[in-house]
């Protein structure tokens, strides 16, 4: 019964070729470190924040007047309504934690690097809209860090050229933020998330057309790969429990760590909170976006900020396969580069003063730098190790390359 | 980056850490015990709901808290028992008599940077000023009055017990800011209990999956 309905199947639908090749047999490298397990946490992730999202949206009003009592509604009214809301809050945290950690895998590997460019950009179109949802989402409870912070980011596009006031007013849905924006944000909030599905497919598409790099940065051979299932399932669900301590941890028992005070204050637009801050994962972005005295100029620095790992491909110039692994220049950069991103961090979550910015200028330049250096330095890296001399994998790798050409 | 632009840089960063802070706030350790929570309750009843309410908060959850039905009936007067706790002082005559509509308290112990402490540091930051009037060297521009007498005790015994009050009522608004997180704490002990048995599972089931190819040349 089974089989003959499975072959009905098959004749009409790939299901069985899909499994096999995409689930089961689907070549893995054996020797993927714990750091790969972050692509499908973020997949989990993702599904936990849309079906605790949906529930709460059944007990959510989106309206200025009842918004922000709703949510205390839903905290002590609704049945299990604090963990609804704890996980979503909390799993927003998490989300942009699991992704930054993935793309700290991708750089410090360089797993972007040929012929995973495609994987990398639209791995980079899922962060713009991750960023996109997670800022939508922050206005919704409607307390006073809401109203504020999307004040000022969406006042941030009346630097566009030509038609800054009507793009404001066109965000916004009014002059200033207000029911029609909280509307429309929620509209888009509940929206973004299904595209953000979808990109996911498209990113998983790439993903198992070039299939997964590894720590060598150099494809292995056929016999050094092994079936998907069942060593990275059970690696995969393994990091899932893992990832889910640490998650109730957070839930359970400290949920208000990442929620700012002023925020338990409803939005009052006659009233500036004496600090804005943005949540703990933009805040690199905005330590760069004050950092440059000018509006325009600050607001294209962080577009920039954010737009500049897609260069990656083509600003690592080394013909010395992967990463970090067999790049000590390549590793050296990386961690100035985490380091100058916790600078940033800080910078940006407190208030400005003369050190700040002094600290938060410099922190900008570094961080641009260590892109804008990396043709050079990947280039007087190669040359200074193949002098040295290579590793057999490394040296063998070149040779394949350069027999390839001729 | 040489040693000397780093050490600049690391001077700067914790001069502006001490920038912050300017308000000391008192961290005496908030009691969440139930005895302290009820004390508070009463506290926040009898004397605070003269100006505040507490919209968020209904009768009936008093009662879910552990006080008598006859208390609750004395507090909420004609009021339903799932109306909220609603100041006895219109806010419109309150705004009159002081300048400020006095504020909700439902969410008082976490709408504010420092959450308990800043609270408790608050009720205890009265004092007298140079002519004589009352101020409050935690938020300056304070409209309320030194309800619990901290600027004009004298003796450290009277001290002593206003201070405990203070604790109270904080104890009690800490409560109604998250009435759910005594159920959320319980239950997250067996949510991790049960995850830390799964992940010691999955990690014997993954060793054993793997060792073959753990056995294998490193790459």
């Amino acid at each position: 019964m089974f089989k003959s309905t499975l072959a009905w199947i098959d004749q009409r639908f790939p299901l069985t070729h899909f499994i096999k090749n995409d689930l089961a047999d689907y070549p893995t490298p054996r020797n993927l470190s714990y750091w790969w397990n972050f692509g499908s946490l973020a997949g989990l992730v993702l599904v936990m924040q849309l079906v605790t999202g949906i529930f709460l949206a059944m007990h959510y009003k989106p309206d200025i007047a009842t918004a922000f009592d709703s949510i205390q509604h839903i905290m002590r009214d609704v049945n299990y309504g604090w963990l609804l809301r704890y996980m979503h809050s909390t799993g927003a945290s998490a989300f942009f934690a699991v992704i930054y950690i993935h793309m700290a895998r991708t750089l410090y590997h360089g797993s972007y690097r040929a012929p995973r460019e495609l994987l990398w950009w639209t791995g980079q179109g899922l962060l713009l809209l991750l960023m996109a949802t997670a800022f939508m989402g922050y206005l919704l409870p409607w307390g006073q860090m809401s109203y504020w912070g999307a004040a000022v980011i969406t006042n941030l596009f009346r630097a566009t050229p030509f038609f800054g006031e009507q793009v404001v007013v066109w965000l916004r849905g009014d002059f200033q933020v207000g029911d029609a924006t909280l509307t429309r944000f929620y509209a888009l909030h509940f929206l973004f998330p299904f595209i953000i599905v979808g990109a996911v497919m498209i990113h998983l598409i790439a993903l198992h057309t070039v299939k997964s790099s590894n720590p060598r940065g150099i494809e292995l051979k056929p016999k050094d790969n092994i079936p998907f299932h069942p060593y990275y399932t059970i690696k995969d669900m393994l990091g899932v429990a893992v990832y889910l301590v640490v998650f109730s941890a957070f839930v359970f028992f400290v949920p208000n760590t990442l929620i700012e005070a002023a925020n338990n204050i409803p939005a009052n637009p006659m009233q500036t909170p004496a600090h804005i801050v943005p949540e703990w994962y933009f805040l690199p972005f905005y330590a760069i976006l004050r950092s440059v005295p000018d509006l325009a100029g600050g607001v294209a620095a962080m577009g920039l900020s954010v737009l500049i790992f897609a260069a990656m491909p083509y600003l690592d110039r080394s013909r010395i396969p992967g990463g970090a692994r067999y790049r000590p220049a390549y590793r050296f950069l990386f961690f100035i580069f985490l380091a100058d991103m916790l600078v940033l961090g800080y910078v940006g979550a407190v208030p400005v003063t003369a050190d700040t910015a002094i600290v938060g200028r410099v922190a900008t330049e570094i961080y641009f730098l260590t892109f804008l250096l990396l043709p050079w330095i990947s280039k007087k890296e190669e040359a200074y190790l193949i002098k040295r001399g290579l590793p057999p994998a490394v040296e063998e790798f070149l040779q394949n390359n350069a027999n390839k050409k001729h | 980056m040489n040693k000397r632009f780093l050490l600049p840089l690391l001077l700067s960063l914790f001069s502006s850490f001490a920038l912050a802070n300017e308000i000391e706030l008192e961290h005496d350790p908030i009691p969440t015990d139930r005895a302290s929570v009820l004390r508070g309750a009463e506290q926040v009843a009898t004397v605070c709901s003269s100006c505040h309410g507490l919209k968020y908060v209904q009768y009936r959850s008093l009662l879910d808290l552990g006080i008598a039905k006859e208390t609750v009936d004395v507090w909420r007067g004609d009021k339903p028992l799932n109306s909220a706790m609603k100041p006895q002082m219109a806010p419109d005559d309150a705004a009159a008599a002081f300048g400020v509509t006095p504020p909700d308290l439902s969410l008082m112990a976490v709408a504010r940077e420092g959450g308990v402490h800043y609270l408790y540091s608050y009720l205890m930051g009265y004092g007298v000023g140079a002519n004589g009037e009352t101020t409050n060297r935690i938020f300056t521009v304070t409209k309320m009055p030194d309800v619990l007498g901290i600027s004009a005790a004298s003796d450290a015994k009277q001290r002593e017990e206003i201070s405990a009050k203070a604790k109270d009522i904080t104890a009690f608004l800490n409560w109604a800011a998250d009435p759910r997180a005594g159920d959320r704490r319980s239950l997250g002990i067996y949510v991790i209990i049960y995850l830390l048995i799964m992940t010691i599972l999955l990690f014997l089931w993954k060793k054993q999956i793997w060792r073959k190819i753990d056995a294998m040349e490193k790459l």
